[in-house]
C-alpha cells in the first residue's frame, strides 16, 4: 500500500510538529510575544515554575513527538521488509513508564506548593492597603484615610486608579457588588476571582515603580472587556502626596464623594 | 490467545423475549428479513429491564445526591436558618408521610409476591392499596404546601411575605397589607366586635395589633420598632418552642402579614426543590402504577411489578433521607 | 449445549431491504422514526456534522472580531452584526457563548456517543441491535427539542445566552446583571436539560447492551477498545451528568421564580438591589465542573478508543498493552470525578483545596501518559500503512500529547493564577478538542464509512482534507499558547486597548488566517463524504483486512446486523501473528485457523 515517497512525506509531516513547536516558542520571546515584564516578588517563583514545566514538558514533547516520527518513518509498511513485530506488551515497560511519570508528577506536585501558598494562604499580618470593590464595569477603590482603618468617614474612594507604594506589603480587600470579576494584574502575577458575597484577601509586592494594567479576567456581561484599570507604582513619597491630594479634592466634592461611599460601604 | 470451542450459556440466550423485555420490538418474528436470531453470553444474571432499572436508578442518586449535596452546602453557608417550628413544619405530619410511604413500600412488595404466586386478584388489591397510599402522602404534603402558602411560604420571591430581617423593606410591606382596603374593612370590623364575643387571647391580639398600626404609620419609627412589629407578627425568639402559634397572624388568620424569618426565604427554597422533586418522583411512580392496573397481574407480568418496585423503593428511600434533614434538624 | 462454529462469512450481503412497494409509512419507519442503532446513529452523525459546521462558522464570526475588532463582518454581519454590520460587544459574547455550546453539546458529546456509539457497540458485541430500540431512538428525537432551544435562541429577544458555555452566576441568574438575558439564557437551559435527558437515555441502553448482549466468546477482555471507551464513558455520563441537571434546575428557578441558590445577600446589579438572597455564586461552580470535568473526558474517551482501534489496524500490529490500557480508560474516568475544583483554583474557593485538586490533577496525567505510550508501542514495530484513518489518529496521538501537556501547565495552582482565563487554556482545550477529539472523529469517519455506506471515501482527497487541516490548526490553535502566555485574556471583545495586549493583532490575524483556511478546507471533507456515499468504490464486508465483529457483517449491514451467528474466538488485535499466512485473525475466524496454518506450513 501507497509508494515509498508518501510515509516519508507524513512522517517527515509529524518531524514538523516539535520543529516547528519548539521553534515558536524560541522565537516568540523576540518579538516581545511572551511573559510580560514581572515587577512582584512572588512573581519570580511563579515564573521559575513556569520556566520549569516548560523545559520538563518541553523535554517530553520532543521526545515523545520524535518518537511518533521514528516509528512512522521506520516502520514505513512500504518500505520495510520485515513482518510486524507480534507483540502484546511489556509488563516492565508498563511499569517503567507508570513509575516515572508518576515520580515526576508526584515531585512537582510537591515542589509548586510552597509558592502557592505564598500568595494565596500566607496572608501578611497588616491592616488592608486599600479595598478594591468590582462592579459593571469599573473598579471602585476605597483607601483608608488618616486613621488607617477602613469604614470610617475619612476613607478616600476612587475608580479604576489604583496607586501603590513599591516594596512595601500590600493587602487589597477584594469585593464584588454584582457579578463575577477577576482582578488580574498580568505585570505582578496576580489574579482573583471578585465574587458577591466574598471578602477575599489578595496581596503582593511591586518591586518596580511604573504604570501597568488592571485587566477584568471573569466575563462580566458586555462590558466585560472594557473593564479596564491602571495601577500605580511609585514610591512612598509620591504615594503619600497622591493620596493627600486625593483627599483634598474629594474634601471639594464632598457631596458626590459621599454617594459613591455610600454604595460601595454597603457591599456586603 | 486462548482458543476453545465456546459453549453456549444454558438455552438462555433468548432472555430477551423474557417478559421485560417490551422496550425491545421483537424484529425478526415473520418480518421476512430471515436474519439470524442472535445468541448472547449476558455478563450478568439479570434481565435488561431490571439492569437497565438499576442503572436508571443510580443516575437518579446522583441526581439527589446533588440536590441534598446543595441543601447542606447553602445550609451550613448561611448566616441563618429557621427552626422547623418557624416555618410551619410539624413533626408529626412528616413522620405519619414517612410512615405512609414505607407501608406502601410494603404492599407492592405483597403485589409482586401475589403476583409471582399467580394471584393476580390479590395482586391487584395490594397494588391499589400502594396506589392509594402514594395517593395520600401526595395528599398530605398538598396539605403542607397550602399551609406553607398562607403563611406566605413561597419558593419564590415576588409572593413571598417572608423577610430575612425587620428593615425598611420589611416596614413597608407591613404597612402596605395593613393599608389594603380589604384588610381596612376586616380591621374595622374587628375594632367593632364586643370583647364579649372574643377569647383572651384574641383581645390581647387586637390590643397589640392596635399598638402595632400606631407604630407602623409613625412618621419616625425606629428599626427597634420595627422588630418588635416582626416579634408580634411571628414570635421568633420566645423560645422553648411554643413561640409558634401565639403570633398575630395565628390569632388572626385572615392578617396575613409579612414575617420576619432570618434564612426563611433560602429554607423556603430548599425545602420546595427536595420536596417539590420528589413529589414529582412520587407522580411518577403513581402514573407507573395506574398503569399497571390496567394489566393482569400474574407470574407473566411480575417482571414490570418488581421494577416498578425498585423504583418506588428509592423513592421510599429518598424520602428516608429528606424526613431527618428537613424536620427533625 | 451445543458448540457453535462459526461459518465463513458469505461474499455477498445476505440481508437485503426489500426496495419494492415502499409506502410513506415504512420510509418514516425506516430512515426517520427508526429504531434501528445504525440509522439512529448515522441520524446522530447527519445532525452533528451540521452543527458542526454551524459551530465552524460562529468561531469564524469570533475570530473575526479577533483579529479586527469592530471591522464590518462579511456575510454573517449582514444576518446578526448591528450598524455597519460591525457586531456589538454583547453580540461577541453570544457568539462564543454558543460556539462552545453547539461544539460541545451538539456536536462532540452526541457524535462520539450518539453516532458511533449507536453505530458500532451491536456492531463490535455481536448483537443485532441495542437492548432497548425504543428507547434508543427516543434518544435521538430529545436531540431535536435541544437543537430547536439552541437554534431559536438566536432569535428571541435579546438574542442568544452570552454569558460562556459555563453560565456563571449571577450573570446569569440575575436577568438585569446582562441587557440582552431574556429568552437566551432560558433556552439555553432548556436545551441543555434536553440533551442531557438524551445522554441520559443513550448510556443507560450502551451499557446494558455492553453487559447483556455480546456474541458467545466475547469476554469482556475480548472487547476492542472503542467498546471500552463507551461503556466507561456511558458510566461517566450516568453518574456525571444528573448532577448537572439537578443545578441546570436550581439555575432555571433562580431566573423564572426567583429562588436565590446562586445569588449572594445584598447583591446590587445596575443600582438595582436584587430581592432575593442568602445563596453561594461558588455552588454553581461546583456544580457544573463536577459535571463538566468528566464531561472533558465523555469527550475524548471514546475517541482514544477508536484511535486505539485505528491504529491497530493500520499498523498490523496487536495494540500494545490491552489491559494497561483498559485500567488506564477507568483510572481516567474515577480520577475524572475528584479533580473538578482545577477550574476554580482562582475562584475564591478555599485554597487549601486547591492543594488537593491540584494533587488529584497532577495523578489525573498519569493514566493519559500510560495510554500514549502504549499508542508508541503500538506503532513501534508495525508495518504501517498511511491511509487517510491512519494519519488522523496518529495526529490524534501527536496532538493529544500537546493537549495533555499544556494541562499539567494549568494543574500547577502558582501558574494557574497567571495563565487562567487566558488564551493558553484557549489552547488547551482545543488541542484536546479539536486537534484531539475532532481528529479522532474524522479518523473514524474514514475508517467506518465503508461499513456505514458501504463504500469507501476517496483516499487522495482525504489526503488533501487531513494535510490541510492539521496544517492549519496548528496554525491557529498552536499560537495561542504564547498569546497565552502574555496573558491574553479570553472571552473579550477587544484586548488591543490594553497597554500589555495591543502588539498582538498581527499574530491574531494570522490565526483567522488559519482558521479561515480552515474552515474552507471542510468543504473538500463535505463533497468527498456526500459524492463517496453515492459513487465511492465498493468497499466489501473487510476493506481494511480489520479483525473486529463489525468487519464481519456485510457493508452496510442489514436490519439485524449479522447474517450468521458470530462467535469470537480471540482478542480483537490479532495482527500479523506468526506463521499465520494471512496477517489478520478475525475475532469469529475458527480456533484452529492459526494452528492449521501452522500444520500447512510444515
Ligand atoms: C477533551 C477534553 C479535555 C481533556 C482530555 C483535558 C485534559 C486535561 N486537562 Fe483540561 N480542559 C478542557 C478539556 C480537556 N482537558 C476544557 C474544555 C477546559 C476549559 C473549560 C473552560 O474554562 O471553558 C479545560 C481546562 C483545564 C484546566 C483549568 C484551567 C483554567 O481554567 O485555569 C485545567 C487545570 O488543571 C486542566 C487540566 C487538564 C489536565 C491535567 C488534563 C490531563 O488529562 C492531560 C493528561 C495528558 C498528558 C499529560 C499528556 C500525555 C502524557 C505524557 C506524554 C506523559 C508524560 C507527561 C508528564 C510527565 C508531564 N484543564
Ligand atoms: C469541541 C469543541 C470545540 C471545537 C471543535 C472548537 C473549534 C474551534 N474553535 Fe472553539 N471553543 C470551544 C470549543 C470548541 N471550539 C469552547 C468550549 C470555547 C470556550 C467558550 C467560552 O469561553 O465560553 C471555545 C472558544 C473559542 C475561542 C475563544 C473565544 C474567546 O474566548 O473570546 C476561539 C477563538 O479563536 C475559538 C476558535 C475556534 C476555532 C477557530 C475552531 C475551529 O477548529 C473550527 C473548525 C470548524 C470546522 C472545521 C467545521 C467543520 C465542518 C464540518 C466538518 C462539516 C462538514 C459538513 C458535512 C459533511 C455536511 N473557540
Ligand atoms: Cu468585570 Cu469582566
Ligand atoms: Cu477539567
Amino acid at each position: 500500500m501507497g509508494n515509498r515517497w508518501s510515509g516519508m512525506f507524513w512522517s517527515l509531516l509529524f518531524l514538523a510538529v516539535p520543529v516547528l513547536g519548539v521553534a515558536t516558542f524560541a522565537v516568540a520571546p523576540s518579538y516581545d510575544i511572551w511573559l510580560p515584564k514581572d515587577v512582584s516578588e512572588h512573581g519570580r517563583s511563579i515564573d521559575s515554575l513556569f520556566y520549569f514545566i516548560l523545559g520538563l514538558t518541553g523535554i517530553v514533547f520532543i521526545v515523545t513527538e520524535v518518537l511518533v516520527f521514528w516509528f512512522l518513518w521506520k516502520y514505513d509498511g512500504a518500505r520495510t521488509k520485515a513482518p510486524a513485530t507480534f507483540i502484546h506488551g511489556s509488563h516492565a515497560l508498563e511499569v517503567v513508564w507508570t513509575i516515572i511519570p508518576a515520580a515526576t508528577l508526584l515531585f512537582l506536585a510537591i515542589y509548586q506548593m510552597n509558592t502557592w501558598a505564598d500568595v494565596k494562604m500566607r496572608r501578611p499580618r497588616i491592616a488592608p492597603t486599600v479595598e478594591v470593590v468590582a462592579r459593571q464595569f469599573e473598579w471602585r477603590l476605597r483607601y483608608p484615610g488618616r486613621d488607617g482603618e477602613l469604614g470610617t468617614p475619612d476613607d478616600i474612594f476612587l475608580v479604576n486608579d489604583l496607586h501603590v507604594p513599591v516594596d512595601e506589603d500590600i493587602l487589597v480587600q477584594l469585593k464584588s457588588m454584582d457579578v463575577l470579576h477577576s482582578f488580574f494584574l498580568p505585570n505582578l502575577r496576580i489574579k482573583q476571582d471578585a465574587v458577591p458575597g466574598m471578602k477575599i484577601p489578595v496581596w503582593f509586592k511591586a518591586t518596580e515603580i511604573g504604570q501597568y494594567d488592571i485587566v477584568c479576567a471573569e466575563l462580566c456581561g458586555w462590558g466585560h472587556y472594557k473593564m479596564k484599570g491602571r495601577i500605580t507604582v511609585e514610591s512612598r513619597e509620591d504615594f503619600d502626596r497622591w493620596l493627600a491630594e486625593m483627599e483634598a479634592r474629594q474634601e471639594a466634592t464632598q457631596p458626590e464623594a459621599d454617594a459613591t461611599a455610600a454604595e460601595v460601604a454597603a457591599v456586603p | 490467545m486462548t482458543a476453545s470451542a465456546i459453549s453456549l450459556p444454558h438455552g438462555d440466550g433468548h432472555d430477551h423475549h423474557g417478559p421485560d423485555a417490551h422496550g425491545h420490538d421483537a424484529h425478526g418474528h415473520g418480518a421476512g428479513h430471515g436474519h439470524v436470531h442472535l445468541q448472547y453470553q449476558p455478563g450478568l444474571p439479570l434481565s435488561r429491564g431490571k439492569l437497565i432499572m438499576w442503572l436508571f436508578l443510580s443516575t437518579e442518586i446522583m441526581f439527589f445526591a446533588a440536590l441534598l449535596g446543595s441543601y447542606v452546602v447553602l445550609r451550613f453557608g448561611a448566616p441563618a436558618w429557621p427552626l422547623p417550628h418557624h416555618v410551619h413544619l410539624s413533626e408529626p405530619i412528616g413522620a405519619f408521610n414517612t410512615f405512609v410511604l414505607i407501608c406502601s413500600s410494603v404492599t407492592i412488595v405483597l403485589a409482586l409476591e401475589a403476583a409471582r404466586a399467580n394471584k393476580s386478584e390479590l395482586a391487584k388489591i395490594w397494588m391499589l392499596a400502594t396506589l392509594l397510599l402514594g395517593t395520600l402522602f401526595l395528599g398530605v404534603k398538598a396539605y403542607e404546601y397550602s399551609a406553607k402558602f398562607s403563611h406566605g411560604i413561597y419558593p419564590w420571591s415576588p409572593r413571598s411575605r417572608v423577610y430575612e430581617k425587620p428593615d425598611l423593606y420589611y416596614g413597608s410591606a407591613v404597612r402596605a397589607r395593613l393599608g389594603e382596603p380589604a384588610m381596612i374593612d376586616q380591621l374595622k370590623t374587628l375594632d367593632d366586635t364586643p370583647e364579649g364575643s372574643l377569647s383572651a387571647e384574641q383581645r390581647t391580639g387586637r390590643e397589640r395589633l392596635r399598638q402595632i398600626r400606631t407604630m407602623i404609620t409613625n412618621p419616625d419609627q425606629q428599626p427597634f420598632d420595627l422588630a418588635v412589629v416582626a416579634d408580634q407578627v411571628m414570635p421568633l425568639a420566645s423560645g422553648g418552642g411554643h413561640g409558634h402559634g401565639s403570633g398575630l397572624n395565628d390569632v388572626f388568620p385572615w392578617l396575613r402579614l409579612p414575617a420576619v424569618i432570618p434564612g426563611g426565604n433560602m429554607w423556603a427554597s430548599t425545602y420546595f426543590l427536595l420536596t417539590g422533586f420528589h413529589a414529582i418522583h412520587v407522580v411518577v411512580g403513581l402514573i407507573v402504577f395506574t398503569i399497571l392496573l390496567l394489566y393482569k397481574l400474574d407470574r407473566r407480568t411480575s417482571g414490570m411489578i418488581e421494577n416498578a418496585g425498585l423504583y418506588w423503593h428509592f423513592v421510599d428511600l429518598v424520602w428516608i433521607f429528606l424526613f431527618p434533614l428537613l424536620y427533625l434538624f | 449445549m451445543s458448540t457453535v462454529q462459526a461459518p465463513h462469512a458469505p461474499s455477498s450481503p445476505a440481508v437485503v431491504t426489500p426496495r419494492t412497494g415502499q409506502s410513506l409509512s415504512t420510509f418514516l419507519s425506516t430512515y426517520v422514526f427508526s429504531k434501528d442503532h445504525k440509522v439512529i446513529g448515522l441520524q446522530f452523525l447527519f445532525s452533528t456534522l451540521l452543527w458542526f459546521l454551524i459551530g465552524g462558522l460562529l468561531a469564524l464570526a469570533v475570530r473575526w472580531q479577533i483579529a479586527w475588532p469592530w471591522s464590518q463582518v462579511p456575510v454573517l454581519g449582514k444576518l446578526f452584526a448591528q450598524e455597519g454590520g460591525q457586531m456589538s460587544p454583547e453580540f461577541y459574547t453570544m457568539l462564543f457563548t454558543m460556539h462552545a455550546t453547539v461544539m460541545i453539546f451538539l456536536v462532540i458529546i452526541p457524535i462520539l456517543a450518539g453516532a458511533f456509539g449507536n453505530f458500532l457497540i451491536p456492531l463490535m458485541i455481536g448483537a443485532d441491535d441495542m437492548a432497548f430500540p425504543t428507547l434508543n431512538m427516543l434518544s435521538y428525537w430529545f436531540m431535536w427539542p435541544a437543537f430547536i432551544a439552541f437554534g431559536a435562541s438566536f432569535f428571541v429577544e435579546g438574542g442568544a445566552a452570552s454569558s460562556g458555555w459555563t453560565s456563571y452566576p449571577p450573570l446569569t441568574t440575575n436577568v438585569a446583571s446582562s441587557p440582552g438575558s431574556g429568552w437566551g439564557q432560558t433556552l439555553w437551559l432548556l436545551g441543555l436539560t434536553l440533551v442531557g435527558v438524551s445522554s441520559m437515555l443513550g448510556s443507560v441502553n450502551y451499557m446494558t447492551t455492553i453487559i447483556l448482549m455480546r456474541a458467545p466468546g466475547m469476554t469482556m477482555f475480548r472487547l476492542p477498545m472503542t467498546i471500552w471507551a463507551m461503556f466507561i464513558t456511558a458510566i461517566l455520563q450516568a453518574f456525571a451528568l444528573p448532577v448537572l441537571t439537578a443545578a441546570g434546575f436550581m439555575q432555571l428557578t433562580d431566573r423564572l421564580l426567583g429562588t436565590g441558590f446562586f445569588t449572594p445577600e445584598g447583591n446590587v446589579v445596575n443600582n438595582l438591589a436584587t430581592s432575593t438572597g442568602g445563596g453561594h455564586p461558588l455552588l454553581w461552580q461546583h456544580l457544573f465542573w463536577f459535571y463538566s470535568h468528566p464531561a472533558v473526558y465523555i469527550m475524548i474517551l471514546p475517541a482514544m478508543g477508536m484511535v486505539s482501534d485505528i491504529l491497530t489496524t493500520f499498523a498490523r500490529k496487536p495494540l500494545f498493552g490491552y489491559r494497561p490500557m483498559v485500567y488506564s480508560i477507568a483510572g481516567i474516568a474515577g480520577l475524572g470525578f475528584i479533580v473538578w475544583g482545577h477550574h476554580m483554583f482562582i475562584s475564591g474557593m478555599n485554597p487549601a483545596l486547591g492543594i488537593t485538586f491540584m494533587v488529584s490533577t497532577m495523578m489525573i496525567a498519569l493514566p493519559s501518559a500510560v495510554k500514549t505510550f502504549n499508542w508508541l508501542g503500538t506503532l513501534w514495530g508495525g508495518r504501517i500503512q498511511f491511509t487517510t484513518a491512519m494519519l488522523f489518529a496518529v495526529s490524534f496521538v501527536s496532538m493529544f500529547i500537546i493537549g495533555g501537556l499544556s494541562g499539567i501547565f494549568m494543574a500547577a495552582t502558582p501558574v494557574d493564577i497567571f495563565i487562567h482565563d487566558t488564551y493558553f487554556i484557549v489552547a488547551h482545550f482545543h488541542y484536546v478538542l479539536f486537534a484531539g477529539t475532532a481528529m479522532g472523529v474524522w479518523a473514524g469517519i474514514y475508517y467506518w464509512f465503508p461499513k456505514m455506506f458501504g463504500r469507501l471515501m476517496n483516499e487522495t482527497w482525504g489526503k488533501v482534507h487531513f494535510f490541510l487541516t492539521f496544517l492549519f490548526l496548528n496554525g491557529t490553535f498552536f499560537t495561542m499558547h504564547i498569546l497565552g502566555a502574555v496573558g491574553f485574556p479570553r472571552r473579550l471583545a477587544d484586548a488591543y486597548h490594553y497597554e500589555t495586549f495591543h502588539h498582538l493583532q498581527p499574530l491574531n490575524a494570522f490565526m483567522t488566517w488559519c482558521a479561515i483556511g480552515m474552515v474552507a478546507t471542510q468543504i473538500i471533507f463535505a463533497v468527498n463524504f456526500v459524492w463517496s456515499m453515492f459513487y465511492g468504490p465498493v468497499a466489501g464486508r473487510n476493506p481494511w483486512n480489520a479483525n473486529t465483529l463489525e468487519w464481519t457483517a456485510p457493508s452496510p449491514p442489514g436490519h439485524g446486523n449479522f447474517d450468521f451467528q458470530p462467535v469470537v474466538h480471540r482478542g480483537p488485535y490479532e495482527f500479523s501473528v506468526p506463521g499465520c499466512e494471512k496477517d489478520h485473525l478475525m475475532q469469529t475466524d475458527p480456533p484452529d485457523a492459526h494452528s492449521a496454518a501452522l500444520a500447512a506450513a510444515h
